[in-house]
């Protein structure tokens, strides 16, 4: 009853703004429609030359900021095999889940799932402004850096299949491997401050893809793709800011 | 009948293809009222929805060749380019009025006189466009659920998420079963 009273009411009040269109509307948009020649092909041909021009300037700000930031800071798994001395730094709050450590200290692998890793304090959304992938000895790594200090939450979730739901869209996608992990950023953002690729198809021993599965309303996912069910750890790591998520191999 | 009044669709949709305003006329013309419903609670103003539809139709045409399915997914095609002309007039509204520093139009004669539910028009006048739009497109032009997500881009259950959450900004003791 309840229902029925609230869909009327709410169909009276739109009613009430709306009502029938006025009767010339229908000729109007036939007259202009007449008037108005069809030109997908030049639409077609602006897109192209706007697209290429976005992909130009995207590419000269991607070197831009590559040879401003990265450079003097390497960051541990951007380069496979690269040797350099991150600055460790514990979380700001207690968490069972693996913790900050650096390579001195690794903090150990699980083997199933953990709790979520809360960051406090947080900015109100964490932009996420590159993603490196790299292969080491006994493990493969994912590092998501961030611009602006560690988001407000982390989750690592292990799944036995490659298969993960694409936000908000309701898709699937299957990634390579025979496993996955479905890695969960609160209060982050992909879409401000990174313009990389979303997808990454590594060849690692361990860890096969990385795939971004959600980038919405401040959360965002990805799907990593696994050779085989495995071990894992995460931490955060600062100067950046980002989250380093090892899967092991050996 | 029915499959006959597809067929002819069919038919002008491959003209439209190729073409023919006319038969893209004829195939947008019973979208027209749903568009400007759609836009007229939307912009809470006709002769802005109007305007809206009418533009609308316009990009409808010109890319008409990039619409993808078959007929059954014109509408809510169709539906999505109004609520983006909506969002594109409300933005620009935003600036005409610092600029110009116009008063806000008026309501309706009809708002003005109806008096039940005066609060639940009021909070759905207060609503962002984002939450408004599933709130029509289910409530008042009665699209099923899979065709609200295809029209707001989202899986069937992100839309139900969405007029639920919409829902419940108006009436906060709604419960699901209630709304859905």
């Amino acid at each position: 009853m309840a229902s029925q009273n609230f869909r009327r009411q709410l169909r009276q009040a739109m009613d009430a703004l709306s009502g029938p269109p006025s009767p010339a509307l229908s000729a109007r948009v036939r007259a202009s429609l007449r008037e108005t020649p069809e030109r997908p092909r030049l639409y077609w041909v602006a897109g192209v030359a706007a697209a290429a021009l976005a992909v130009a300037l995207v590419a000269v700000m991607l070197v831009a900021q590559a040879g401003g930031r990265l450079g003097p800071l390497p960051v541990p798994g951007s380069v496979p095999g690269g040797s350099t001395s991150p600055t460790p730094t514990p979380p700001s709050s207690p968490s069972p889940s693996p913790s900050a450590t650096a390579d001195a200290s690794p903090a150990p692998f699980l083997c199933a799932a953990s709790r979520p890793l809360s960051v406090q304090p947080a900015p109100p959304v964490a932009f996420i402004d590159a993603i490196r992938t790299g292969t080491h000895p006994g493990y493969d790594r994912l590092t998501i850096q961030f611009q602006n200090g560690a988001p407000g939450s982390i989750e690592v979730r292990p799944q036995d299949s490659t298969t993960f739901t694409e936000s908000p869209r309701g898709s699937t996608v299957t990634l390579a491997g025979r496993s996955g992990l479905l890695v969960i950023i609160r209060g982050a953002d992909a879409h401000t401050a990174y313009t990389g690729p979303r997808d990454f198809k590594t060849g690692y021993p361990g860890l096969l893809q990385a795939h971004q599965v959600e980038d919405f309303e401040g959360q965002v996912q990805w799907g990593l793709g696994l050779s085989q069910p495995g071990c894992y750890r995460f931490f955060l790591l600062t100067s950046p800011d980002r989250l380093v998520i090892d899967i092991q191999t050996s | 009948m029915m499959a006959a009044v597809m067929d002819q669709q069919l038919q002008d949709l491959e003209r439209a293809r190729a073409g023919d305003s006319g038969s893209f006329a004829l195939l947008i013309e019973p979208l027209l009222d749903p568009g400007f419903r759609l836009a007229a609670v939307m912009l809470a103003d006709r002769t802005e929805a109007e305007d809206a539809v009418q533009e609308a139709a316009l990009k409808a045409w010109r890319k008409v060749r990039q619409l993808r399915g078959d007929v059954g997914s014109l509408r809510s095609w169709f539906l999505s380019i109004v609520a983006n002309e909506c969002r594109m007039i409300r933005r620009r509204r935003w600036w005409q009025v610092v600029r110009l520093a116009a008063p806000p139009p008026a309501p309706s004669p009809a708002w003005r006189g109806a008096e039940g539910g005066t609060d639940l028009r009021r909070a759905l006048l207060k609503l962002s466009a984002q939450e408004r739009l599933p709130l029509i497109l289910f409530f008042y032009l009665d699209l099923p659920l899979e065709e609200v997500a295809r029209t707001l881009g989202v899986s069937p259950a992100g839309a139900k998420s969405r007029i639920y959450r919409a829902a419940r900004r108006l009436r906060p003791d709604l419960a699901v079963e209630e709304v859905l």
